[in-house]
């Protein structure tokens, strides 16, 4: 991908639609692998998934790669939330 | 009853004869004592004077309503302000050019990883089905929040990839940070960000919609969908055509 492998003395150039269509997809297969391992944090998984990771930081930015994987923690934990809050609302309701 | 016992000039009382508990008198006034033309004068006069202090009111009720019909920015936020940037076209483009249209301003830079272009895809598919029913009196603009990186020939490259008549606009730092502040707009980039950095822009995620005359309508946020944006702004331009007679 020549998005990623100019040189750090020019600026590279903005992603285009069928770059960023890449990334995501490798990115998908990537937590898809970590979701089979039960890994929810990027790099917890140690040897597994190896071969998705690598194609996923190939196809992506760092900075992208460092956003979607804390956005993938933080989406779990909003999860666990959202369902905590929706059982409270329930016994709420239940003792009304 | 025992009858008359004149107790004024004109006025006749009629008194219980029997000293009862309860004494009732009945008084009538004489036509002529009360009905004189004095009387009947300051009669018509207060009801003259009535009736044009009524008819006051009502004008001054009036006008009030139609003006704050008229300026439907009551109740809105003051969102907007002038600006001038420069176009993908490397042309200027200001505040001005936003009148005359129907405007939906979206905040956001080139590197972004998802969520930019999932809002300039809805903004495009908003303007393919509003099109279909009013013609080109929309106009799309996306002002980028990253100046280091985002110069006019990043913006076209970049722009390519979507709907055609969306205008991207940059400046220099200064010129951003005005804008944005103007519009109510967050975003993280410090002024002097290196370009060729990897870095991503926090910024807040709005598409405004800006009236033909320039002011501020709504800000749609991320979780609205294509069609409710659809209905809004068909809503807001019939209550621009019942005001000012003209879609745009």
């Amino acid at each position: 991908m020549g998005w990623f492998s100019r040189s750090s003395s020019e600026q590279s150039p903005a992603a285009t639609r069928q770059d960023r269509q890449k990334c995501w997809e490798s990115r998908d297969q990537y937590f898809e692998c970590l979701d089979g391992v039960g890994v929810l944090t990027a790099g917890e998984e140690g040897t597994a998934c190896t071969k998705s990771k690598f194609q996923y930081e190939k196809n992506c930015a760092k900075s992208w790669i460092d956003y979607f994987n804390k956005r993938r923690v933080l989406a779990e934990k909003q999860k666990d939330m959202l369902a905590q809050s929706q059982l409270q609302s329930q016994e709420v309701k239940r003792k009304l | 009853m025992r009858p008359k016992t004149v107790t004024a000039p004109g006025r006749r009382c009629f008194t219980s004869g029997a000293r009862d508990r309860a004494a009732v008198g009945v008084c009538f006034f004489s036509s002529s004592v009360v009905f004189t033309p004095t009387a009947a004068a300051l009669f018509v006069a207060t009801g003259v004077g009535l009736f044009y202090y009524f008819r006051y009111e009502k004008q001054k009720l009036l006008e009030q309503r139609q003006k704050e019909f008229e300026s439907r920015s009551v109740g809105r936020a003051h969102v907007g302000g002038p600006f001038t940037l420069t176009t993908h076209e490397n042309k200027p483009f200001s505040d001005k050019d936003l009148l005359g249209k129907w405007n939906f301003v979206y905040f956001g830079f080139t590197n972004c990883p998802d969520i930019c272009p999932a809002e300039l895809d809805k903004i495009g598919s908003v303007m393919t089905s509003l099109e279909q029913n009013y013609g080109i009196i929309f106009q799309p603009v996306f002002i980028s929040v990253d100046p280091a990186r985002d110069s006019v020939s990043q913006m076209k490259t970049y722009l390519s990839d979507f709907h055609p008549r969306i205008i991207g606009l940059t400046g220099d730092y200064a010129t951003v940070k005005t804008t944005c502040k103007a519009y109510r707009v967050y975003f993280s980039t410090p002024p002097d960000a290196d370009p060729k950095d990897d870095y991503l822009v926090d910024h807040s995620i709005y598409v405004y919609l800006m009236d033909p005359n320039g002011q501020f309508v709504e800000a749609f946020g991320q979780s609205s969908t294509p069609d409710e944006v659809v209905e809004r702004v068909k809503k807001e331009i019939s209550e621009f055509e019942k005001e000012t007679g003209r879609k745009v």
